[in-house]
C-alpha cells in the first residue's frame, strides 16, 4: 500500500511548529506550575477570543458580551460541579448556559441585520455583571468545585486546557467545512439570495450565536476548573474591559484566522501577566510591561483597524501564500479549452439527485407561465406574462433594459411578489418556498451574482449545494461518518461542474480576485453543480469577450445536449442568441411583445422597433 | 411622582450622549460607543487640574471651569479620532467603525486607569451645589442643569436643521454622502462637526453626570454611554428626537425599576426593554430605517 504523501506546505509546518512549541514548553527549563496555570488561563482567553471570531468572522456581527458569557459558563460550571456532578457534567452545564445566553442575546439579528445588535450585547454584559455576578447565590459562594484527580497537577491542567483549546479549534474547522459554515457566510454576504440554496437565514444565524457560546462556554469551565479547587475568587475576567479586550485581541490577531488569534491572546492577556516587568539589557531601567501591555493593544487594535483590518493572521497568511507560491506563475483567470464530450460524460450523473418531487409525470411544457404579473408599487414590472418552456429545450429571453426578464426570473425562483401562476412539472410553483423550488430542480444565477466573493471558487460550488447537504449541521461539527461522506461526495460533484466549465485550475482562488467574466461562470458552473433539471442564466455572457462568449455557447448547448438540462438564457448577445436557442420570447415594458424561433423573433418589427426605435424599423434598419 | 422626575433628570443626562450618537451615526454611520469614555477623559484631567493645578503653569482652575475644560478636551479628542481614526474608516464596513470606537474607548480608559488609578474621584460640581425639591423629589444641581442643558440642546438643533445651510448639509450627507459631495457639500467639515459636537457633549455629560452620581471611574461612563446607546437604539438610531426620547424612556423605567424592584434589576430592564424595542420595532420608535 502505497502511504498517502504529506504536502507540506509552509500552512502545515507552521501549524507542526505551534503544536510542538505547546507540548514541550512546560518541560522547558525554568517554567513552573505557577506559569503553566497562568498560561492555563491565557488559553481560556483564547478561547473565548477564537468563538467571538466564529460570530465577527462568519456572521459580521460583534458581541460585547463574550466575557459574560464566559463568566456564566463558568459559574454554572460551579454550580453544578460543585453539587456533586461529574466533570464532564459540570462542563456541559457551563456550554450550556453560555449557549443559550448568546442565542438569546442573537434574537433580535433574526428581525435585523444592523449594527444594534451590538448594543443589546453591551446591555446584556452590563446585566449580567450588575445582575448575576454580583449575586453571592448565582456566584456560587457556598459551592466549592474539585478538580478530578487527572487534573490535579498544573502541568495536567495546562495539557487540559490545550485539549480544550484543540477541541475549539476543530470545531472551528468542522463549520469551515461543513454546511453550516458556509450557509453563514452566505447569509452575511448576499442574504436575500441565500434562500436559493436551500439556506434557511433565521436559523443560521442563531445557530452561529449558538455555536459562539458554546464555546465559550468551554473556556469558562476551564476557568472553573483552574481556580478549583473552591469558587472563582475574582470577577475580573468577566467584565466589560474585558468583553472589549476580546475584541482587541480578535481584530489583532486577524479574523478567521486561529493561529493570530491564539498568538494576539498570548501578547494581551498573556504577557502583562508573565512578564510583570522587563529590564532593557544594559541599563537598569525597568520596562513595566505588565501594566503598558493592555494600554498598548488598545492601541494597537485603533491602529489594525485603520491599517491593517487582516490582523497579525492575514500578515502571516499573506508571507504563507507568497512562500508557497514561489517561483510559480499565477494561474490564468480565464476558463481552459476543455474536451467538452469527456467533460459531459463526467457531469452526466450531477442531475442523479434526490427530487423534492416524487412526481414524474410526463408533461409537454418544463415550466409554464400563465398571465404572470408582478406589481411594485403601482408599476407593473411584469403584466400578464405567458409562456413556456419545453424540456430539453434552450430558451431565450430578450428585450430592453427594464422590459421585466430577470423579474421573471425573479418571478419564478420566488424573489418576486407574483400573481397569476407558473406551473413546473405540473406544480404550481408560486406556493413554494425558494428553497424548496431548488429542490424541485430549479436553480439560477443573478445579474450581479448571488455567490460570496470573500471565499474560495470551490467553497461556492459546495454552498450553491446546500440543499443536497441533509445532515443535521450539529452532525456535520462533530463529523459523524455519513457527513464526511456527504462532503466528499459534494466535493466531487463541485470538481466535475468546474471541470465542465473549464475551471478547474482556479479552484482554490478567492472568487472576489477574479476578472468579472470569469465569476459569472463560475455562478453557472454552481447552478449546474446543484443538480438542476432547469437552468435559468441571467445575462451569463456580461464581461466576457467574443471568444469566450462562443466557448459558452458550446457549453449551453453540451449541458442540454449531453446532461439533458433544460435553460432559459436571458441575452443581449443576438448571434448567441440565434446559435444556441431553440425558442424565444420577447419582451417589452414588462409585456410579452413576440416569439417563436430566433431567427422570426429578432427579424419582427415590433422586436427591432423597442431595441432601436421607430424610425429603425420602418427603415428596416438591420436587427437588433 | 418623585421617581418620575428623578428618572427624567437622568434621562436627561444620558440624553445628551444619545444625542451625539446619533449625530455621529446619522452623518458618518458610524454606531460610536467611545461617546461616554471621551468625556469622562476631558473630565478626569478638568478634576485633576482643579485639584493640582494645570502642570507647568500651575493654576488651579475654579469648580465651574471643570465643565468648560472637560468640553474642550472632549471635543479636541473627537476631533483627532475623526481625523486620524474615524474618516480612513467611512467607505470600510459598518461593523470596523464600530470596532475602532470602542477601541478608543478602550484606549482612553485604560489611560485613564494608568495615570488617575483605580479608585473612584471625587467629582465635584461644576454647576454648584444647590439642589430643588420638586413633587417630593430631591434634584442635585447637575440634575436640573441637565435637564436644562438637554432641552437646549435639542432646541438648539432643531433651528440647527431647519433654518441654516450648514444643517441641510448634515441632512445632505446623512442621506447619501456620495450624492451630497458631489453636490458641493462639505461631507468632510460635516463629519468633522458631528464628531466634535459629539464630543463635546459627551464632556458636558461627563461633568454633569459623574457628580450626581457619586464619582468618575475609568469604564464607569461607559457604563453610563451604554445607556445612552440603549436610549438611542430604542427611539431609532437615525432620530435625534427618538434618541431623547428613548433616552428618557431609559432613565425613567431605570428609576421606577429601581425605586419598586431592586437596583440590581436595573440594567436588566434597560437589557429586556432594548432586546424587546428590537424584536418588535427594530427601526425604533421613532427612527425610519432599520439599516445600520
Amino acid at each position: 500500500m502505497k502511504l498517502p504523501r504529506l504536502d507540506l506546505t509552509p500552512q502545515r509546518i507552521a501549524g507542526l511548529v505551534g503544536v510542538a512549541v505547546v507540548v514541550i514548553a512546560p518541560l522547558l527549563p525554568g517554567v513552573e506550575g505557577v506559569q503553566l496555570s497562568i498560561f492555563a488561563g491565557v488559553i481560556a482567553t483564547a478561547i473565548a477570543a477564537l468563538s467571538l471570531d466564529v460570530l465577527v468572522g462568519r456572521t459580521g456581527q460583534l458581541s460585547l458580551a463574550h466575557a459574560a458569557f464566559l463568566g456564566i459558563g463558568a459559574f454554572t460550571t460551579v454550580n453544578v460541579g460543585g453539587r456533586g456532578a461529574p466533570w464532564p457534567v459540570a462542563i456541559l452545564g457551563g456550554v450550556a448556559a453560555a449557549a443559550l445566553a448568546a442565542t438569546i442575546a442573537g434574537l433580535p439579528s433574526l428581525r435585523i441585520r444592523g449594527l444594534q445588535i451590538a448594543i443589546v450585547t453591551l446591555a446584556l454584559q452590563y446585566a449580567t455583571e450588575q445582575y448575576a455576578f454580583k449575586n453571592q447565590t448565582i456566584t456560587a459562594a457556598s459551592q466549592s468545585l474539585d478538580r478530578p484527580g487527572f487534573m490535579g497537577s498544573d502541568t495536567a491542567l495546562y495539557f487540559f486546557a490545550c485539549a480544550l483549546l484543540a477541541l475549539t479549534l476543530i470545531v472551528r474547522w468542522r463549520l469551515g467545512v461543513t454546511r453550516a459554515g458556509r450557509a453563514l457566510l452566505a447569509v452575511r454576504d448576499v442574504e436575500g439570495r441565500a434562500n436559493a440554496f436551500g439556506v434557511e437565514p433565521g436559523a443560521t444565524k442563531l445557530l452561529a450565536y449558538t455555536i459562539s457560546g458554546a464555546l465559550v462556554g468551554l473556556g469558562g469551565a476551564l476557568l472553573a476548573f483552574k481556580n478549583a479547587p473552591g469558587t472563582l475568587t475574582s470577577l475580573d475576567p468577566f467584565v466589560l474591559m474585558r468583553s472589549l479586550l476580546l475584541v482587541a485581541i480578535v481584530i489583532v490577531g486577524g479574523t478567521g484566522s486561529g493561529a493570530g488569534i491564539i498568538a494576539a491572546a498570548f501578547f494581551i492577556d498573556g504577557v502583562p501577566q508573565i512578564f510583570e516587568s522587563v529590564g532593557v539589557p544594559f541599563t537598569h531601567v525597568k520596562l513595566e510591561l505588565g501594566t503598558y501591555a493592555p494600554l498598548l493593544s488598545a492601541l494597537l487594535l485603533v491602529v489594525a483597524i485603520v491599517l491593517q483590518p487582516a490582523g497579525i493572521g492575514g500578515v502571516l497568511q499573506d508571507r504563507l501564500e507568497r512562500l508557497r507560491r514561489r517561483g510559480q506563475d499565477p494561474p490564468s483567470p480565464r476558463p481552459r479549452l476543455v474536451d467538452l464530450g469527456a467533460a459531459s460524460d463526467a457531469a452526466a450523473h450531477l442531475r442523479d439527485v434526490p427530487r423534492g418531487l416524487s412526481l414524474t409525470m410526463p408533461v409537454r411544457a418544463l415550466l409554464e407561465a400563465k398571465n404572470v404579473t408582478v406589481r411594485y408599487g403601482g408599476v407593473n414590472a411584469l403584466s400578464d406574462v405567458s409562456l413556456e418552456v419545453r424540456r430539453g429545450e434552450i430558451v431565450g429571453l430578450i428585450g430592453a433594459n427594464g422590459a421585466g426578464k430577470s423579474t421573471f426570473f425573479n418571478a419564478a425562483s420566488g424573489f418576486a411578489p407574483t400573481t397569476g401562476s407558473i406551473r413546473y412539472r405540473g406544480i404550481e410553483l408560486l406556493a413554494n418556498s425558494p428553497a424548496r423550488r431548488t429542490s424541485y430542480g430549479l436553480a439560477r444565477t443573478f445579474q450581479d451574482m448571488g455567490l460570496v466573493r470573500a471565499e474560495t471558487v470551490t467553497e461556492n460550488l459546495l454552498l450553491s449545494q446546500t440543499w443536497l447537504a441533509k445532515y443535521p449541521s450539529a452532525a456535520g461539527l462533530l463529523a459523524l461518518g455519513s457527513t464526511v461522506r456527504a462532503e466528499a461526495d459534494l466535493r466531487r460533484r463541485a470538481a466535475v461542474a468546474l471541470e465542465l466549465f473549464g475551471l478547474d485550475h482556479l479552484a482554490g482562488e478567492r472568487l472576489g480576485d477574479l476578472p468579472y467574466g470569469t465569476m459569472r461562470i463560475v455562478e453557472i458552473a454552481a447552478a449546474v453543480a446543484a443538480g438542476p433539471d432547469l437552468l435559468l442564466l441571467d445575462e451569463a455572457t456580461a464581461g466576457l469577450g467574443p471568444e469566450e462568449a462562443h466557448a459558452l455557447g458550446d457549453r449551453f448547448l453540451a449541458l442540454r445536449d449531453e446532461l439533458g438540462l433544460t435553460l432559459v438564457v436571458i441575452e443581449h448577445h443576438v448571434p448567441l442568441i440565434a446559435r444556441v436557442c431553440d425558442y424565444c420570447y420577447c419582451l417589452e415594458s414588462g409585456v410579452l411583445i413576440s416569439e417563436g424561433t430566433p431567427a422570426k423573433v429578432t427579424a419582427d418589427p415590433k422586436v427591432v422597433e423597442s431595441f432601436l426605435g421607430r424610425a429603425a424599423a420602418a427603415s428596416g434598419g438591420g436587427k437588433p | 411622582m418623585g421617581d418620575l422626575i428623578v428618572g427624567i433628570s437622568s434621562g436627561a443626562a444620558y440624553a445628551l450622549m444619545a444625542v451625539g450618537v446619533v449625530l455621529i451615526f446619522k452623518c458618518t454611520r458610524a454606531l460610536s460607543i467611545a461617546q461616554g469614555e471621551i468625556g469622562a477623559f476631558g473630565f478626569f484631567v478638568a478634576l485633576r487640574w482643579a485639584a493640582r493645578g494645570i502642570p507647568v503653569v500651575g493654576w488651579h482652575i475654579p469648580a465651574f471651569m471643570t465643565l468648560v475644560v472637560a468640553v474642550l478636551i472632549a471635543a479636541g479628542i473627537a476631533l483627532i479620532a475623526e481625523r486620524f481614526v474615524m474618516r480612513p474608516l467611512v467607505r470600510r464596513p459598518p461593523l470596523d467603525a464600530l470596532i475602532a470606537t470602542l477601541g478608543i474607548a478602550l484606549f482612553l480608559a485604560l489611560l485613564e486607569l494608568q495615570v488617575f488609578g483605580t479608585a473612584t474621584q471625587y467629582a465635584t460640581s461644576p454647576v454648584g451645589n444647590w439642589k430643588i425639591v420638586l413633587f417630593g423629589a430631591t434634584l442635585v444641581a447637575p440634575r436640573v442643569v441637565a435637564l436644562f442643558v438637554a432641552a437646549g440642546v435639542a432646541g438648539a438643533l432643531y433651528v440647527f436643521f431647519k433654518r441654516s445651510k450648514f444643517g441641510l448639509a448634515v441632512l445632505a450627507t446623512a442621506g447619501d454622502p456620495t450624492v451630497a459631495r458631489v453636490l458641493g457639500v462639505p461631507v468632510n467639515q460635516v463629519y468633522r462637526f458631528a464628531w466634535v459636537v459629539g464630543g463635546a457633549l459627551s464632556g458636558i455629560a461627563a461633568a454633569l453626570l459623574a457628580p450626581a452620581f457619586g464619582g468618575l471611574t475609568p469604564f464607569g461612563q461607559t457604563t453610563y454611554a451604554l445607556r445612552a446607546l440603549s436610549g438611542a437604539v430604542i427611539g431609532g438610531l437615525d432620530s435625534v428626537w427618538g434618541a431623547i426620547a428613548g433616552s428618557l424612556i431609559v432613565g425613567v423605567l431605570e428609576s421606577l425599576v429601581g425605586a419598586y424592584v431592586s437596583a440590581e434589576a436595573r440594567s436588566v430592564a434597560v437589557f429586556a426593554a432594548v432586546l424587546l424595542v428590537l424584536l418588535v420595532r427594530p427601526r425604533g420608535l421613532l427612527g425610519e430605517t432599520a439599516a445600520a
